[in-house]
């Protein structure tokens, strides 16, 4: 009886908690935010803004000038449901999402200014793409940073990438690859990662390496080209949480060289015996040594290359284990010049990408702790280190031609 | 009606001990030694059927005497031949004999009846009993004791193929109704002199019979005596089946989960006796009964041993999935839709809510509707007829399905669900188990729907929960999982090779747990060395 | 009712190890690099140790005592009324750690899963959950923990594979630092993320074997703490010292960054937590039962389901009572190293004094 009492009384306990349903929100009940752009908006921005988050002037606003957050939301109903039944083609990417940008003080208070405005509840789940203008980069990017680590939903695997020009444009942009606009921005730099052209830099890799005292983050560095299609032209680099500079594409083989990443994805022109030939890398390593000469490290960079050579451009000179020699030999200079050249441009702007610092402060604690210890110690002391280059090149393979 | 009369009031009163019978009143009174007594004390007791026979006849053409019988009971023949003919015709080797009422029933039991079945009664009860049970009754004037002959004739059906245990390979015999031949079924395949069966009846007015089988030496002998004292303690007054017999034994009433295990297959109470299980047959219930019963049952089924172990592992494997899937396959569904949409593939995500934008209802009560029509299609398919049912089924899956989708009640993907879910409740083997896991599918549901995925596990911790404490018979549900046994693990998910298996399960504390004989044991280990090693010792 | 002794060394290990493993993994990792930033891993061996070695005490004091509880046989060792107080004090410090542990997990739920759901809902379904559960019998609650502990293990282990993929060695390195002082508190404050293996002392009188608690315990131990250096190794070699000291709960983030091949699940952060969620359950059913049975015990009482809902509203108001999730874990942090002294000094306490009386229980 007892049993039975006690029972009942547990289960009415029960009940109230079972008759609400806080978070229940059906997925076409969210707009699934698939995209974000972030600009710096101009002066006119804050005659465009409403009072949402605060009543005009009553609050003493953050200093830095307002930003321009535009979103790809994805219109459920317009993407049809398993691989396209009627024709995939007629969906213009344009149909699939909606865009539209807001301003604000800050990304959380443009964020409220766009929910203002759409009747769903914006949901970041799906959130793949964050796009920030150089501009914005250039100017500072804790304020992107802190919103989107605070916010659980954000997916650490999402890409942030620097627009050249402005970021809302890539927003609008409408590829004819994929259905969805972002998702082909997303799937340019996944497959860029798969085919080599491109280090894995997810949005958390970015913030795990701009959080480390001896090493900067970067991002990628992307352009849009004129079939509204995108172009990933180099790596911006950072200095803290502001962009420096920007690399050149080639360059991004520099620094996939330096840290030896796998699969290798670039190609480069080697002039011997009066002909030009192409070799395409395609297994890099590289060891890094370190040392500290005259209280300044100095690292001892070994770069090992393979690769097989895919053109030729004239019909003479055919390939013998002398010309392979000479090939061998003329891209080991150039490379070595073109990595001392790249690291050369990173130290100007004291912004430590490949993380040289992390090897001191883990291989030498000692030397860290009483000479370097901070962030910005590094960043000064970036610029004095000193570099040694060995490249060495094999050729391995040179195709399905015999010469 | 004057009897019943009498015995109402009392029978309100004290309920346990009288049953309101007719019979109870002559308990332990002697059959008169008049003849007509006892004709009329028949008459009294069966009078109103019309299917009782009374035939006087004169026993060696001098004595008075009377045969009874149901007649459709009774097999007609042997009373013709064996009882009435013997009887009335005094046999040449006992000319001469006396033969006076006092000695005259040895006489006839000795020296001329032709029936092994013949007892001799003094009691009127055990005589209405012989009666009902189909049995014939010889009285004769002058003594003081009737002759009950054992002439049961009822009509069975055949033994079949076991309808709701099928198996591709392995003995195709199923039990039947009549107790006796289950036990003939169960014997055969277990000649041993171990095998005992205790009857005992059940049911005040069935008097339904029922055996406990198990093994001497192998079976826990505490074990025995809890099922006896459990089935003792029943007072009921029908036993339609072995299913009312089930629900006054299990541990827990009120559980979805089934604690005894019921089988139409000879061989699988076979295999479970040697165990060291107890089965108990009811007459009238082609299903027995199997103690205790542990949840990894319920997903075994015969032909996992009769074919090979590589082979059967998978499929258990399938099955095991199919089972888990059965019970949490929507509310995962209405968790990710409805709170965790994050999940899933982006693509996915994006095309799933264009499935869904048309639909008015929330993933829980759509899932909730559509799951609800499903089981009222699947009764409806049980109850109607064979030829009409696979129609129903066609055009409710088919039909109500693609009809759903079009009109924008369900979305496509929720049918895709809800079919597979219901799908893989069939693939449990073990109909009750499948029932439970059905019914639990619907508070994960609502659960789900609720806390999302957090609501899921905890609907599931509840369930795990719940499963831990179960007992059948003192033996833990989830045995040998929890508690660990690793011999048992062999037959747990995977059904490990029967050379593994050399030990009966140790949770039913088995007398002898020795299931392959150490020579067999050793040979097939010698076997796997030589394998290895290609040639190795000899010996 | 006398419960038969059925609890086997396997099982004894399961309950150490499903107890520990809880809530506590969630932030560890940030702990651990607040000590030691890349000498995390070594931070939380330490903390290991200390754990081992508070638990050796118990486990050793529980062979001298195998038919009694740290409840009972104190009193035969100290006297009464110093036996009282201590045990006082056990009740109460397990019944704030079952309310913290809930609120800790209702906050992680409600941060990162459940946004709109009032968090003490979600506090009090664990609360309940874990009270249903202790009202059974110390058999099926050591049956409990043996179901679970795989489920416990596998996500751990599985997130610790998955993760090595990204991870990079440079950032556990230099592994021994050199001397921070804030090493020592972080030590500590890992040590007392071991404490629910205090269950120990409910669980020896109900062992087959009293004599095999030590290696069962150990064993559990180790495993348990196995499990958490690898979590911490892990978090930090993904996302270096700097980062975590950046992140409130970095093994949800582990989970985040991780995705199953072929994208079955993009990303596994949801279903972690919901998988943590048995983890947390175990937990909380360790310590309420430890409460709810030390009470029982303290009261001369056979029957300890009496205390298992009776407490439920005291635990259920002091885990609503820190103001906001910083408070929160400050309190998490001094109540830690203040139990230290219940679960470790104490029994050491108790063990020189019963050597030192030569007080012993009777062997069964």
């Amino acid at each position: 009886m007892f049993k039975t009492v006690s029972l009942a009384l547990v289960l009415s306990m029960a009940v109230p908690l079972l008759t609400g349903c806080w978070d229940r929100l059906e997925l076409e009940e969210r707009a699934v935010v698939l995209g974000v752009s972030i600009d710096v908006a101009g002066e006119e921005a804050e005659a465009e803004e409403s009072e949402v988050s605060h009543v005009e002037g009553s609050l003493p606003l953050p200093d830095h000038a307002m930003v321009r957050v535009g979103v790809q939301i994805a219109l459920p109903g317009r993407i049809p449901l398993g691989p396209g039944e009627s024709g995939g083609g007629k969906g213009d990417s344009s149909q699939t999402v909606w865009v539209i940008d807001v301003v604000g003080h800050s990304i959380d208070d443009a964020f409220m200014n766009l929910q203002q405005q759409v009747s769903s509840k914006l949901f970041f789940g799906h959130l793949r793409v964050i796009v920030i203008s150089e501009a914005l980069a250039r100017r500072g990017m804790d304020n992107v940073n802190d919103y989107f680590r605070r916010n659980a939903e954000v997916r650490r695997m999402a890409w942030m990438i620097v627009s050249k020009g402005k970021a809302l444009d890539l927003m609008k942009a409408a590829p004819k690859l994929e259905r969805v606009p972002t998702l082909y921005l997303m799937s340019t730099l996944d497959e860029g990662v798969k085919l080599g052209k491109f280090p894995e830099d997810y949005i958390g890799i970015y913030w795990s390496h701009s959080s480390k005292k001896g090493q900067e983050g970067f991002l990628p560095y992307v352009q849009m080209k004129k079939e509204q299609n995108v172009e990933v032209s180099g790596l911006a680099y950072f200095r803290s949480d502001k962009m420096v500079g920007a690399t050149q594409p080639i360059e991004i083989a520099g620094y996939l060289g330096l840290k030896g990443i796998n699969p290798a994805g670039y190609r480069s022109f080697i002039n011997v015996a009066n002909n030009s030939f192409v070799s395409a890398a395609t297994q890099r390593r590289s060891s890094i040594k370190l040392e500290i000469r005259n209280g300044v490290p100095h690292f001892r960079i070994e770069v090992a290359l393979e690769v097989n050579i895919e053109e030729k451009i004239k019909q003479e000179a055919h390939i013998t284990p002398e010309v392979i020699r000479l090939i061998q030999q003329k891209q080991e200079k150039n490379s070595t010049l073109f990595y001392e050249n790249m690291l050369k441009k990173t130290q100007e702007k004291g912004s430590d990408i490949f993380g040289f610092g992390e090897r001191v402060r883990a291989k030498k604690p000692g030397y860290w702790n009483s000479e370097i210890k901070t962030k910005e110690a590094w960043q000064r002391m970036y610029k004095d280190v000193t570099f040694d280059i060995v490249v060495a090149v094999n050729v391995r393979r040179i195709g399905a031609k015999a010469l | 009606m004057r009897i019943l009369k009498g015995y109402g009031k009392p029978k309100q009163k004290k309920a346990v001990a009288a049953p309101g019978q007719k019979l109870d009143a002559y308990e332990n009174k002697p059959v008169s030694t008049r003849l007509d007594d006892t004709v009329d004390f028949i008459e009294m007791l069966f009078g109103g059927n019309s299917d009782l026979i009374i035939r006087h006849f004169r026993v060696f053409g001098e004595h008075p005497a009377v045969l009874a019988y149901f007649s459709n009971m009774a097999d007609q023949i042997t009373i013709n031949v064996d009882i009435l003919k013997p009887l009335m015709y005094k046999p040449s080797h006992l000319e001469g004999k006396p033969a006076e009422p006092p000695q005259l029933m040895e006489v006839l039991l000795n020296d001329a009846l032709y029936n092994s079945e013949a007892v001799r009664e003094t009691e009127l009860a055990k005589l209405a009993n012989g009666i009902l049970r189909g049995g014939t009754v010889v009285a004769i004037e002058g003594s003081g004791e009737v002759l009950v002959i054992g002439t049961r004739k009822i009509e069975k059906r055949a033994i079949d193929q076991p309808a709701t245990e099928q198996v591709i390979r392995g003995p195709r015999e199923g039990l039947i109704e009549q107790l006796g031949t289950n036990i003939a079924l169960i014997r055969y395949r277990l000649q041993s002199a171990d095998l005992r069966i205790h009857s005992m009846e059940i049911g005040r007015r069935t008097n339904s019979k029922v055996a406990i089988c198990f093994m001497e030496g192998i079976t826990n002998p505490e074990l025995v005596e809890e099922v006896k004292k459990r089935l003792s303690k029943i007072d009921i007054d029908a036993v339609m089946d072995s299913g009312y017999l089930e629900q006054f034994i299990e541990d827990n009433h009120i559980s979805p989960f089934p604690q005894v295990q019921y089988t139409e297959r000879p061989d699988k109470i076979v295999a479970n006796l040697l165990e060291g299980r107890v089965a108990i047959l009811v007459d009238g219930s082609p299903l027995a009964l199997v103690v205790p019963t542990v949840f990894s049952q319920f997903y075994q089924t015969v032909e996992d041993y009769t074919e090979r172990f590589l082979l059967m592992s998978a499929i258990r494997l399938a099955r095991l999935i199919a089972l888990v899937f059965s019970l949490v396959f929507p509310s995962i569904y209405v968790s990710i839709i409805s709170f965790n949409p994050e999940l899933i593939p982006t693509e996915f995500a994006v095309a799933v809510a264009g499935g869904r934008a048309g639909v008015p209802f929330p993933a829980v009560i759509e899932v909730l509707i559509i799951e609800t029509s499903m089981e009222v299609l699947r009764e409806a398919t049980i109850r109607l007829p064979q030829q009409v049912g696979g129609a129903l089924s066609i055009v409710g899956v088919l039909v109500v399905g693609q009809a759903a989708v079009a009109a924008g009640f369900a979305s496509p993907i929720t049918v895709v669900i809800i079919a597979l879910t219901t799908i893989g409740s069939f693939a449990t083997p073990a109909y009750n188990a499948a029932l439970a896991l059905r019914l639990l599918r619907f508070p994960l549901i609502v659960m789900a729907g609720v806390f999302g995925l957090y609501g899921v596990m905890i609907g599931l911790i509840l369930i795990a929960n719940h499963l831990l404490s179960l007992k059948s018979f003192g033996v833990p549900y989830l045995s040998p999982l929890v508690p660990g046994n690793f011999q048992g693990m062999k037959d747990l998910i995977v059904r490990g090779p029967l050379s593994w298996m050399t030990r009966r399960p140790s949770f039913l504390g088995p007398v002898d747990d020795r299931k392959l004989g150490e020579q067999t044991e050793k040979t097939l280990e010698g076997n796997l060395m030589d394998t290895a090693q290609e040639n190795g010792k000899e010996g | 009712m006398e419960e038969k002794r059925q609890i086997t060394a396997i099982q004894t290990a399961a309950i150490i190890v499903s107890t520990i493993i809880g809530v506590g993994v969630l932030p560890l990792p940030l702990f651990a690099v607040r000590a030691g930033d890349s000498a995390a891993p070594l931070v939380t061996l330490l903390g290991m140790l200390l754990a081992i070695c508070g638990l050796a005490l118990i486990a050793w004091l529980g062979m001298r005592f195998p038919n009694q509880s740290i409840i009972q046989y104190s009193e035969a060792i100290i006297g009464k009324i110093p036996a009282w107080l201590g045990s006082l004090l056990i009740i109460v410090f397990f019944a704030v750690l079952t309310s913290l542990a809930a609120r800790e997990f209702g906050e992680v739920v409600v941060t990162s899963v459940l946004k709109r759901t009032p968090v003490e809902v979600t506090v009090i379904v664990m609360l309940l959950l874990a009270a249903i559960s202790t009202r059974k019998n110390i058999t099926t609650f050591a049956y409990l923990h043996h179901f679970y502990f795989p489920l416990l293990l596998f996500p751990g282990i599985l997130i610790v594979f998955l993760s090595l993929k990204n991870a990079d060695v440079i950032n556990l390195q230099p592994a021994f630092t050199t001397g921070s002082p804030g090493i020592w508190a972080g030590v500590l404050t890992i040590a007392a993320l071991f404490q629910g293996s205090f269950i120990l002392t409910m669980v020896i009188p109900a062992m087959r074997r009293p004599e095999r608690a030590m290696i069962a315990s150990m064993g559990g131990l180790a495993l348990a703490g196995g499990l958490y250096v690898a979590i911490v190794a892990a978090a930090v070699s993904v996302f270096g010292a700097e980062e975590i000291k950046k992140l409130l709960w970095p093994t949800l983030e582990l989970a985040k960054a991780t995705s199953l091949p072929a994208n079955v699940l993009e990303r596994l952060d949801a279903a972690f937590l919901a998988v943590w969620v048995t983890a947390v359950f175990t937990t909380l059913l360790s310590s309420h039962f430890l409460t709810v049975r030390a009470t029982a015990h303290l009261f001369r009482m056979d029957d300890h389901k009496l205390f298992s809902f009776f407490l439920l509203p005291v635990v259920f108001v002091m885990a609503m009572l820190p103001q906001n999730i910083v408070q929160m874990y400050d309190i998490i942090e001094i109540v830690g190293r203040f139990g230290l002294s219940i679960t470790i000094l104490y029994p050491g306490l108790l063990l020189l004094i019963s050597i030192f009386r030569k007080k012993r229980g009777d062997v069964s």
